[in-house]
């Protein structure tokens, strides 16, 4: 598959987006977000108080495992933002392997590459696969997110 | 553990709360979840929750049923199919559909669903893990 780093995106850490994309020429096998991030202990307990996780047990040594779709959540953030998904997007499907349990501290990498981009009726359809590797390098996450949007946003 | 056999069960009440610390926790501010004015506008009429706010009592389900095999051979193939709202109760539920054994271990195939107070479905599709022999 192509690969072609863009570098008109920018990265907003706070989730708010500026300037607008032309999804209609976005093209397949574009990377549209490659982010760096720490799995630090406030973002995961942040993550585990918004979704009331009850499988992880703050008292054994599992809790420096982190939930796994708080790897999907945090990888997401970077796509979200780089995309610069408008208001009014949703996200119709999800598929997630989970191959290595992450540590809190763990240092990964996560790189989305478009894989579909298609109209139908007045909705654009945009699949993403989503890459995530620790910082040695390995596999931690796997995964594909689709979106839907509408096409009068999505071509301005 | 056989064919047929349920995961555990997760409960949960989804509140404006809930969503807009996870809003703070992913980073998606998508005006649909959090702003008011914006989603009465919307096709839904209201704020929804976030699909992957609630897609996370699927691997909680999952967690709780398989333990640390979920976090290094999970797999979920999950649709959106219509949205969570605040005040909602969502439950999520799954049965085992099939168990195939492999030399890395047996795989676990699971369906999963979360469904609303009414019956409706919100999430629909399959799971699976890898547990060892």
């Amino acid at each position: 598959m192509a690969s072609k780093k863009t570098d008109i995106f920018s990265y907003i850490p706070d989730g708010k987006h500026s300037g607008s994309i032309n999804y209609a020429e976005l093209e397949i096998g574009t990377v549209v977000s490659q982010q760096k991030y720490i799995l630090d202990r406030k973002s995961v307990q942040k993550y585990i108080s918004a979704v009331k996780d009850t499988s992880v047990k703050p008292e054994t040594s599992a809790s420096n495992i982190a939930p796994p779709m708080s790897i999907a959540a945090l990888s997401l953030r970077g796509v979200v933002n780089d995309l610069k998904i408008p208001g009014g997007t949703l996200h119709i499907g999800q598929e997630l392997s989970f191959l290595k349990p992450v540590r809190v501290g763990m240092h990964l990498e996560c790189v989305a590459i478009l894989s579909s981009n298609s109209v139908r009726g007045e909705y654009r359809f945009m699949v993403v696969d989503l890459n995530v590797k620790d910082d040695l390098n390995d596999h931690v996450m796997k995964g594909k997110s689709t979106i839907m949007l509408p096409v009068d946003i999505s071509v301005q | 553990m056989q064919d047929g056999n349920p995961i555990i069960e997760v409960i949960k009440e989804i509140t404006s709360d809930q969503v807009l610390l996870y809003a703070e926790a992913s980073g998606d501010f998508n005006p649909i979840h959090i702003n008011k004015e914006f989603a009465e506008k919307s096709q839904f009429g209201r704020n929804i929750a976030h699909g992957m706010m609630v897609a996370a009592t699927i691997s909680e389900s999952m967690s709780l049923t398989f333990g640390e095999s979920w976090h290094h051979s999970g797999k979920v193939k999950i649709r959106f199919r219509s949205p969570a709202y605040p005040g909602d109760t969502i439950t999520t539920s799954g049965q085992i559909q099939k168990m195939v054994l492999s030399e890395e271990g047996t795989e676990v195939k699971c369906s999963v669903l979360v469904t609303n107070q009414a019956g409706e479905t919100i999430i629909s599709g399959s799971s699976s893990v890898i547990i060892s022999n």
